[in-house]
């Protein structure tokens, strides 16, 4: 059974203005993968997961939490699922401990299993020490962690997570993919929205590309590379004129002086490199990253 | 409701007021000092108290109604809170019943002050106090339900907006009806005084404390008007009470 599916889900707002936010998803996640949207802003991703997560309606097609329809069976859904908003803040009077001891019994833990769901959570997000401290005087990122150790204290089988690591530093950020892997490690489902390419390369067992509401791209994320036709970078410092080159190559960005040239196969992109050597420019090549893939795709350059 | 919307409704009121209270435990005295700030005017220049501590016990109850109605809900949406809690097993009227109750804890030793200094007074019987309960707590919940009712209309507002809303209303409620002043001093108009439930409550207590008398079928009007609107507003609440947005 699928952890989530989604059948020509829709979403269309209507205010003053009518804006079609998703139109007819197909996506499909496995029970214990870590599946990530990824899309710029105001793709559709933060709408799906909050469609999934009961907390908005669809306006057309279906959706299915472990099998349980999400417009006709949400009190089923909520009870294996567990959100982190985004861009969620704090009760500043609040401590760590008390998010996760609270938000578990809201759940339905049993009390005398609280206490140590809770430290596990705390543990895993390294802020047991700071248990006992207000949210008001943590970081950003211990905050974000806060919440995000009431989640894994929870039960549920499906966690979805809006962005959670947005705005934390890279120390922080890696602190919670470690935990999300571990997550999974543990057989939950992970389904997480992200804009941070990085992320969705590292810790992604799957990954989905949204782009006005549609799914343009989906696969592992070596899957999502292939895509390109371009496979290699070189990234050159100086003026491409003295390679032979022209700053209007189509596979050539500029970035003031440094320039990222896209080449189809990596015998290219070594002779190019070679010939900058030569010239006494910088230069070093590699392979494609999601990100030159992802502003590919959504930039519609590529095939 | 099951054992378990029970369960939560004690949960998310714990959860509203036992951190508050560990953190801040001067915010009881801040509830209570809001509603008896009349009081210091009317001992002052000569008003009858026991009617001030009367409109301080009631302008207590619907204060903290309306305005843990409105500023925690919009809070908690504003925070997106509400969107972890929307996406657990809980049910909205527990949820809405916790965040009623626990200003209505907090402000317990308050009202408890108020009443024992109505009854050192005379204000108060042990038995009139029995009596002066019901109306409170039916006030409390009138208000409440207003509270929601409208930040459910008013989703898409600034919690600062709903904020000052909330603010205007409970002020005004608390103390623009005969709530700290007796209604008779309305002549013609004291009907108003059913018109609110928070000056309807002040008048029942006093009716049961000896301080106004009204005919029978007056008396009990009162209690129908405080009783339906209580009643509508906690309908009308329930039934637009809904997790998902459209």
């Amino acid at each position: 059974m699928e952890a989530v599916k989604s059948t020509n889900l829709s979403k269309v707002y209507r205010s003053k203005e009518t804006v079609e936010a998703l139109k007819g998803v197909n996506i499909t996640i496995e029970k214990g993968e870590l599946f990530t949207l990824l899309g710029p802003n105001g793709a559709g991703k933060t709408t799906f997961l909050r469609i999934v997560s009961t907390q908005l309606l669809l306006t057309k097609g279906e959706a299915y939490v472990l099998g349980y329809n999400v417009t006709t069976q949400p009190e089923e859904v909520r009870k294996r699922i567990a959100v982190v908003p985004q861009d969620v803040q704090t009760y500043g009077n609040f401590t760590p401990w008390e998010y996760c001891y609270y938000f578990s019994l809201l759940r339905g833990i049993p009390k005398r299993r609280v206490p140590e769901k809770a430290e596990n959570a705390l543990r895993a997000v390294e802020l047991w020490d700071l248990r006992n401290r207000t949210c008001a005087t943590l970081s950003g990122g211990e905050k974000r962690r806060a919440i995000i150790a009431s989640v894994l204290a929870s039960e549920a089988d499906v966690l979805m997570l809006d962005e959670p690591t947005s705005g934390l530093d890279a120390v922080a950020r890696r602190n919670v993919w470690a935990v999300l892997r571990d997550m999974v490690e543990q057989g939950k489902t992970i389904v997480l929205t992200t804009h941070i390419m990085e992320e969705a390369e590292i810790v992604s067992d799957r990954l989905a590309i949204i782009h006005k509401g549609t799914v343009i791209a989906e696969g592992t994320p070596e899957q999502i590379k292939r895509l390109a036709k371009d496979r290699f970078r070189v990234v050159v410092e100086g003026n491409l004129e003295n390679l032979g080159l022209t700053e209007n190559n189509n596979h050539t960005v500029k970035f003031g002086s440094k320039h990222i040239i896209y080449v189809k196969d990596e015998d290219e992109a070594v002779k190019i490199v070679g010939q900058a050597l030569k010239k006494g420019l910088k230069a070093e090549t590699a392979r494609v990253t999601l990100e030159d893939v992802f502003v590919g795709l959504v930039g519609g350059e590529m095939d | 409701m099951n054992l378990k919307a029970l369960k939560d409704v004690l949960v998310i009121t714990a959860l509203k007021s036992v951190p508050d209270f560990k953190r801040n435990p001067l915010m009881i005295f801040v509830i209570g000092l809001i509603s008896s700030l009349p009081l210091y005017f009317l001992v002052i220049f000569g008003g009858q108290l026991t009617y001030g501590l009367v409109g301080a016990m009631v302008s207590t109850a619907s204060f903290i109604g309306i305005n843990a109605a409105i500023q925690e809900m919009s809070w908690d949406r504003y925070a997106k809170i509400r969107e972890m809690i929307v996406a657990m097993p809980v049910h909205p009227i527990s949820y809405a019943l916790g965040i009623a109750l626990a200003p209505l804890i907090l402000s317990l030793p308050c009202l408890i002050f108020f009443e024992g200094i109505a009854i050192w007074l005379g204000a108060l019987t042990p038995l009139s106090l029995a009596w002066s309960v019901i109306p409170l707590i039916l006030c409390w919940a009138s208000l409440s339900s207003l509270g929601f009712l409208i930040s459910t209309y008013m989703q898409k507002s600034s919690p600062y907006t709903l904020n000052n809303i909330s603010n205007i209303l409970g002020i005004g409620l608390g103390f623009i009806p005969p709530v700290y002043y007796p209604e008779e001093m309305l002549g013609n108009f004291s009907w108003i005084s059913t018109i609110f439930p928070t000056s309807n409550a002040a008048s029942l207590i006093r009716v049961y404390s000896g301080s106004l008398s009204l005919p029978l079928e007056m008396i009990i009007a009162r209690w129908l008007i405080l009783i339906l609107s209580t009643a509508v507003f906690a309908v009308i609440t329930v039934a637009k009470a809904k997790w998902r947005e459209p």
